[in-house]
């Protein structure tokens, strides 16, 4: 990144290569929207082309895209006020019918199903942090990066995430059909 | 069987985030506490769910749209001096190859762009006629005939079938006579009546929320709508209530309103989902 900042714009390439599926894999699980998501991927290594020299290479180049990443997000949740985190119908449809028919995989969808829930009730604020630690694989110090807030803090919100997600999820899991209707 | 342990070591000792004086700490006290072995089993059991969960993939024209929006901005460099004017929706069209130049052509000459889509009109009716024309005329009235009500009857025969699974005491059946209907061409008055009574009274919330699901793609229709709304005041689950919430926003359905404000008034209503109707109602008042 410090050569995108000094004009080899061509290394910028580079970054998109090795950072864009993660980035994507955050905006998606942010938005619950594939085409915003496209959207949102292009609009964040736009800004940080046009940003770059707030770039001062003393932090990591992870923890100043994504909190790039994250200002693009906020910006595109006030744009769709209406219909903020709605969830993609779309997308789900092409789940259903995707399906492959048996139990074992009606049973994993199932469960993988009612974590996509329990994550979709999450408030914003929880669903980052655990997106950040656990999906995108950040560490504690480097979440504490991006969200500018102390490491300690980051530790609190993701206990805090984990308990709201695990008492939501465990609402579903009892009323699995492996255990009666 | 509540324990005072602090439970957030628990989430870090998972998270690997310990020095391995407190992961023995955690160690020793996991070895004699059930609850708390429970409760890690939960969280361990939710962390491997969440790496098997698919990682989306982004489609495959990013790349192409990357490298068009990277020249588009590199092109507009050199007039560096106000870089905030280049909006993205500008830097991120593909590179201007055939489009501007046909656009500069049309430009001069606005002649030239009516003879074109004029073209392209001809092309289209030769084309669509050379294609369809042989084959529908062809076919003898008698085999069209025979055609339709063969698709009929497969047409009834899945309604029946998804109605049957409908009432299947296993769940999962259940479900799999739900994703049923995202087959259907057409629902029928009484698919719709089938799948609200699942909506409204079935024991299993996750097939309540895939008949949800289901029928949010036959919102057009006034009856689901007019079902939808009924059905928020009877749910208990919140997972249920939250997804109607989504969903009523979705449509922009304002008379959920009133129920919602009902639901509300009960005391035990999760916390999460107070504040997602809370939003809700807002936004659609």
């Amino acid at each position: 990144m410090l050569k995108v900042r000094s004009g080899d714009l061509d290394k910028m390439a580079l970054l998109f290569q090795r950072h864009h599926r993660p980035l994507f894999g955050f905006l998606f699980h942010m938005t619950r929207h594939r085409e915003a998501s496209e959207d949102l991927l292009q609009n964040v290594f736009y800004r940080m082309l046009r940003s770059r020299h707030t770039f001062t290479g003393e932090g990591e180049f992870k923890t100043w895209m994504y909190s790039i990443a994250r200002n693009v997000v906020k910006d595109h949740m006030k744009k769709s006020r209406r219909d903020p985190d709605s969830y993609d119908a779309g997308e789900l449809a092409e789940r259903i019918s995707a399906s492959t028919r048996t139990d074992e995989m009606l049973e994993h969808r199932l469960e993988i199903k009612a974590l996509q829930r329990a994550l979709n009730t999450l408030s914003p604020e929880s669903r980052e942090v655990l997106v950040l630690s656990r999906f995108q694989d950040l560490r504690y110090e480097e979440i504490a990066g991006v969200l500018d807030i102390s490491v300690g803090a980051v530790k609190v919100r993701v206990h805090r995430a984990i308990n709201q997600l695990r008492e939501l999820y465990t609402e579903t899991e009892q009323n699995k059909p492996k255990h009666g209707r | 069987m509540e324990c005072a342990f602090d439970k957030t070591m628990l989430t870090f000792y998972l998270d690997d985030q310990l020095t391995a004086e407190e992961r023995t700490e955690v160690e020793a006290h996991l070895a004699g506490c059930a609850s708390c072995r429970q409760e890690l089993a939960t969280s361990r059991h939710l962390r491997t769910l969440m790496e098997k969960m698919p990682a989306p993939e982004p489609s495959a024209g990013t790349l192409t749209r990357f490298n068009a929006m990277l020249d588009a901005f590199k092109a507009a460099e050199p007039a560096y001096a106000q870089p905030d004017l280049v909006q993205p929706a500008q830097a991120q069209r593909p590179a201007p190859g055939l489009i501007a130049r046909l656009k500069q052509l049309f430009a001069i000459h606005p002649g030239f762009a009516m003879a074109y889509s004029l073209l392209l009109v001809v092309v289209g009716v030769a084309l669509g006629r050379w294609f369809n024309g042989p084959a529908s005329a062809a076919a003898p009235s008698g085999e069209r005939k025979q055609l339709e009500e063969l698709t009929a009857q497969v047409s009834d025969m899945r309604d029946m079938m998804m109605k049957s699974l409908l009432q299947n005491p296993s769940a999962s059946e259940r479900i799999r006579g739900v994703s049923f209907t995202s087959e259907l061409t057409t629902v029928k008055p009484d698919v719709i009546d089938a799948l609200l009574v699942t909506l409204n009274n079935d024991p299993n919330v996750n097939v309540r929320l895939m008949t949800l699901e289901a029928l949010t793609h036959y919102a057009s229709y006034p009856a689901v709508r007019a079902g939808l709304v009924e059905s928020i005041s009877g749910q208990e689950s919140p997972l249920v209530q939250a997804a109607l919430a989504d969903v009523m926003l979705k449509l922009q359905e304002k008379n959920a309103i009133r129920p919602f404000k009902k639901l509300l008034q009960q005391k035990d209503l999760n916390s999460l989902v107070r504040i997602k109707i809370e939003t809700a109602i807002a936004r659609l008042s």
